[in-house]
Order: C-alpha cells, then sequence, then structure tokens
C-alpha cells in the first residue's frame, strides 16, 4: 500500500507525464524548457527523464534548497522511496536543470524567444491569491502571461496543470491569457471524477491549431458524486447512455470493453455475441 | 546556475526599460563538472544546435570570461565554426558543465544587485520594481 507521501510523488509524477505529452514536443532532440513554480524539483526530474534540458522556478527558498539537493545529488531522506524504479542507479550524470528564486507574478526575468516549452504543474492557482496589500490578482496574471508570451520561442507551448478553487478562478486564469494573445484554452481530464479531475491550461500561439482531448473514463461516471466546478464545460466525447435503469445498451458494454482494454486489463474480444441477451437460466 | 541559463536572465524591472541584459557576473565560487550531462553525443549535438540561434553570443563570450574561461570561446560565431561538431562540443561542455555556485549578478543599466547562493540567483521583485501592468 502507498503511504501519503510516495502516493503525492506518483500522482505529481504521472501530472508531469501528461503535461510533456501535452506540449506535443519535437521527439528528435532535448528541448530547453522552463518549469514554473517547480517546488522540489519533482517535474524537473521527469523532465530529464525525458531527456531535456530545464530551468526552474519558485517563490519558496526552502522548496528550492530540497530541489538544488536532488540537483547536486546530496543523499535526501526520501531518495529511498525513488529507488522503487531503480532510476536513481540509472542516472549517474549530473542534472541538466537549474534553479531560480522567483515569484512568477512579478513578470519573468528572460530574454524574449529563450524557451522552447514551459510547463507548470499545481502552481498557477497561487497568482489567484494576494501575498500582500498592494499585490492584485489580475494585475499578476497578466503580467505572467504576457512576459510567458514574450520568452517563450515562436511555435512553443506551454502547458499549465493547476487546481482552481472555484470555476471563477478557471475562467480569470485563462481570461488572462487569451488577453495577452495567447491561443489555447483548458483541458480537463476525467471531468466527472471529484478526485482524478485534473486543469491544463495548454497555451500556444496558433489559434488555427486543435486543441488536444481531454482524458475520460467511462468507469469514473458510477462514482462521480457531488457539484461539477465548470458546468459549462462539457466533456469531449459523447458518452453512451444506459437505456434504462438496469438495462446496458451494446454501445455502452463495447465502450466499456474498450476502456478496460486501454486501462491493460483482459477483456474478451467483441464479437456478434457481445451485449446479446443472454438465454434465460433454467 | 550554468552559462547558459545566465544567456537568458535579464533585470526585468521597470527601472531597466527592456535592457537590463546581460547581468554582470562577480563570482566567488564556481564549479565545473567533468562527467557528461546529456549521455548521448548526438543529444548533445542536436541540442548545442537548437539553441544556438537563441544564444547572445558576445554575452556569452563575456560571461564565460567573467567566470574564470579567458579564452575558451571565439570572440565572433562563424558559418565554419557552426557545422564544426568538436567546436559545438566543447560549446556545449561551456554552457551546460560551469556552473557559478556563489557570487553577484549586477544590472548593466540600473546596478541592481542579485545574489547568488548555493547555485541559485534570486531574482526577487519587490511589486513596486515591477513593470506596469494595464488592465
Amino acid at each position: 500500500k502507498y503511504d501519503s507521501a510516495s502516493r503525492m510523488i506518483g500522482i505529481q509524477r504521472e501530472i508531469t507525464d501528461r503535461a510533456i505529452e501535452l506540449l506535443r514536443l519535437d521527439s528528435s532532440k532535448p528541448s530547453f524548457i522552463l518549469d514554473i513554480g517547480c517546488g522540489s524539483g519533482l517535474s524537473g526530474q521527469v523532465l530529464e527523464e525525458h531527456g531535456h534540458v530545464w530551468v526552474g522556478c519558485d517563490v519558496s527558498r526552502d522548496m528550492l534548497t530540497v530541489a538544488n539537493e536532488r540537483l547536486t545529488r546530496q543523499p535526501k531522506e526520501d531518495a529511498k522511496m525513488l529507488d522503487e524504479d531503480d532510476e536513481e542507479d540509472e542516472e549517474e550524470n549530473p542534472s541538466t536543470g537549474d534553479l531560480m528564486h522567483h515569484d512568477m507574478g512579478t513578470g519573468l526575468p528572460f530574454r524574449p524567444a529563450t524557451f522552447d516549452a514551459c510547463i507548470s504543474i499545481s502552481a498557477l492557482q497561487w497568482l489567484c491569491y494576494s501575498n500582500a496589500k498592494n499585490q492584485i490578482p489580475k494585475k499578476r496574471l497578466v503580467r505572467f502571461f504576457s512576459s510567458l508570451y514574450t520568452v517563450l520561442r515562436r511555435g512553443g507551448r506551454a502547458v499549465l496543470q493547476f487546481y482552481p478553487e472555484t470555476a471563477e478562478q478557471a475562467i480569470l486564469i485563462s481570461e488572462c491569457a487569451a488577453k495577452v494573445g495567447f491561443a489555447g484554452g483548458i483541458v480537463v481530464d476525467y471531468p466527472n471524477s471529484a478526485k482524478a479531475k485534473k486543469h491544463y491550461l495548454v497555451l500556444s500561439f496558433d489559434k488555427a491549431q486543435k486543441q488536444p482531448q481531454g482524458l475520460t473514463d467511462a468507469s469514473l461516471l458510477h462514482n462521480s458524486t457531488g457539484v461539477r466546478v465548470d458546468s459549462e464545460e462539457k466533456s469531449q466525447k459523447r458518452r453512451p447512455v444506459r437505456k434504462k435503469k438496469g438495462v446496458k445498451t451494446k454501445e455502452w458494454i463495447i465502450h466499456k470493453k474498450e476502456t478496460q482494454r486501454r486501462r491493460g486489463k483482459e477483456v474478451r474480444p467483441d464479437t456478434k455475441y457481445t451485449a446479446r441477451r443472454r438465454p434465460h437460466k433454467f | 546556475m550554468r552559462l547558459l541559463t545566465h544567456n537568458t536572465l535579464r533585470n526585468s524591472s521597470q527601472k531597466a526599460k527592456g535592457e537590463g541584459f546581460p547581468l554582470k557576473i562577480t563570482a566567488t565560487e564556481i564549479r565545473v563538472e567533468e562527467a557528461p550531462v546529456l549521455t548521448e553525443d548526438e543529444q548533445q549535438l542536436s541540442f548545442v544546435k537548437g539553441i544556438l540561434g537563441m544564444l547572445d553570443w558576445s554575452a556569452l563570450v563575456k560571461a564565460a570570461s567573467e567566470m574564470g574561461l579567458e579564452n575558451a570561446l571565439p570572440p565572433m560565431l562563424t558559418e565554419d565554426l557552426v557545422k564544426d561538431e568538436d567546436f559545438l562540443r566543447a560549446l556545449f561542455h561551456v554552457l551546460m558543465n560551469v556552473h557559478l555556485v556563489n557570487g553577484i549578478l549586477t544590472c548593466p543599466v540600473t546596478g541592481r544587485e542579485f545574489p547568488v547562493m548555493d547555485g541559485i540567483p534570486n531574482m526577487m521583485l519587490e511589486e513596486e520594481e515591477c513593470e506596469a501592468v494595464r488592465i
């Protein structure tokens, strides 16, 4: 069974992997990537495993100290947890990352068009709160997005995963991004699961580009509870519906089998007998 | 902080008016890594070729000499050099393996100082120093 710290690490890794997938990078060469709100360097480590060079910023000096230990390969208490995958053993090389103490709301301190891409994991929502009397969230958001627009190379993308507390926050964030000229929007994975739901702000310079699809999982539909924060957003796929209570349609069954296959479970092949009513029991 | 990162850094405060680059390096402690950072030579070469267009060459040469690498880099980038793979490997080393551990970065326009401690530059600005925003 996971303990809570290694479960958190696992989730953050998954989110980072998904963000990198959404970036749709040129896989033929390492990219130069900005990691905003890099925290303890977990997302940076994932970027390294994908073979990229990165620069991470964070407003917390303490988190950066932890990240620095990871970068300079000094022994840490939770190094044992990461050893599960033998990743630490494989990597004899020094890190491809660099760290910086910086508050994203003050505008990114880089020359124009320096980074191929940008990711941010679980950090963006902090811009919605004022930390001091003279800070206005909307101002900080616009300043941040405006500077992000400048420091990304043309054709580059940014994927920022965040946790909106309310629908208004999600709207404010995407409006500020649009205001500075970015194309794109929010991609939601697992919109019907309170636990698994994740928001990714996917930004680019090309308004003609099609937005990537959010992930859905039909089996999660049954467990969804509570109020959906983003009631305006519809799930990308039309999910098949049960005809009436207790009766499953063929479409629903095939969709569910497909989902199970995707999760790697063993599923019987689809034949002409699939979803057919079974003969009555003797 | 490696030379690659330094080449991208600028003072983004209002006073610098977009000219806060390059930051002057006053180095008190430096570290040079000898081990390879990206495992494959091909990866290193493709990375360097990819970022070559982005680098500010004169700023890089100046920064390298401020870090004690007096003649590590040629003063100008020529077409022949760009095609020379040995040159690109040496450039990769200079960009990726030379780290400023402790020192100060100074803005050429305003004189504002950004300390570097333990390899981490402190680029924190106060709200008043930031560029104005219209919302």
